[in-house]
């Protein structure tokens, strides 16, 4: 192979390009604020109703169009990602080990929600969501995510509120923090890539 | 020093590839700027030397090749950049 031996002129220009190249590439793990969005609503929407129908203010009959917000949640992620997969030509290693967390966190808390509902009734469940998506939430944050990092901490503090409050607002405080902190973090990711 | 990556366009791809699961041949050559036949000649050399994988598919009807970066590729992009940075701190 005939290749001119470098100089450290040469050198330098070649780690310089490459430094720059890495720089570049920095991957981020959030590339679907929409995601967020879509599921911090549903997952808020979920646990204000069952909290309305549990107080009585909502016939407990509203609580049929719980399967319907979580169908339409989960065919939004479909559709989407299927859209996007032609799109994403690349992806990073950290993003798939991200992906992998999320789908294992967001994964155990749907099992427990499906079936250890004996296990954890009621607003329990709702809770094990919040735990989820902080877990997404500060992971996402410790790759430097200082949005993430926050909404991380609202939904977590609205954990602690809820456990502390009196039950007949504990449900409407873990929704607001799913809103706020999830659905927020999304709307806040789509607006800064704009 | 590796000869295989002294070229600044194999460099590039290597680095290109090093934080990345896959990356389509159409994505490389829009982030280093350069034509398609170029870059394609500098991966072939790449591929053959075990540095790169490539996985060819189809896409929407439309071929599509993607590639990766091997652990023999990793192990000498880092051995390279060593020596880089050796060859400028004895030129220091």
């Amino acid at each position: 192979m005939s290749v001119e031996p470098l100089d450290a002129a040469a050198a330098q220009d070649h780690l310089e390009m490459m430094n720059r190249i890495l720089a570049e590439s920095q991957p981020r793990l959030c590339n679907g604020g929409e995601y967020f969005v879509v599921w911090g609503i549903g997952s808020a929407y979920i646990t204000v109703l069952a909290a309305l129908v549990h107080g009585g203010l909502l016939p407990s009959a509203a609580a049929w169009s719980l399967p319907i917000v979580i169908a339409a949640c989960a065919a939004f992620s479909i559709v989407r990602g299927r859209q996007t997969r032609g799109v994403l030509q690349r992806s990073s290693l950290v993003q798939r080990e991200f992906f992998n967390v999320l789908w294992l966190t967001l994964g155990m808390a749907f099992v427990v929600d499906l079936a250890g509902f004996n296990i954890f009734t009621g607003l329990a469940s709702a809770a094990i969501w919040s735990v989820a998506e902080a877990i997404v939430l500060l992971y996402i944050g410790m790759h430097g995510n200082r949005r993430a990092q926050i909404a991380g901490v609202l939904v977590i503090v609205s954990l602690v509120v809820a456990n502390f409050a009196s039950p007949g607002i504990a449900g409407y405080v873990l929704g607001a923090g799913m809103l706020v902190g999830y659905g927020g973090f999304g709307a806040s990711e789509l607006l800064a890539r704009e | 020093m590796d000869e295989l990556l002294l070229s600044k366009v194999r460099l590039g791809v290597v680095a290109e590839l090093l934080n990345f699961d896959w990356i389509a041949f159409s994505e490389l050559a829009r982030s280093l700027d350069v034509s398609n036949g170029n870059l394609g000649a500098h991966l072939s050399k790449l591929v053959d030397a075990g540095y790169v994988e490539e996985e060819k598919s189809f896409a929407n009807r439309r071929p599509l090749s993607r590639y990766r970066l091997t652990k023999r590729g990793r192990e000498a992009f880092a051995s390279h950049v060593t020596e880089l940075q050796s060859l400028l701190k004895a030129a220091q």
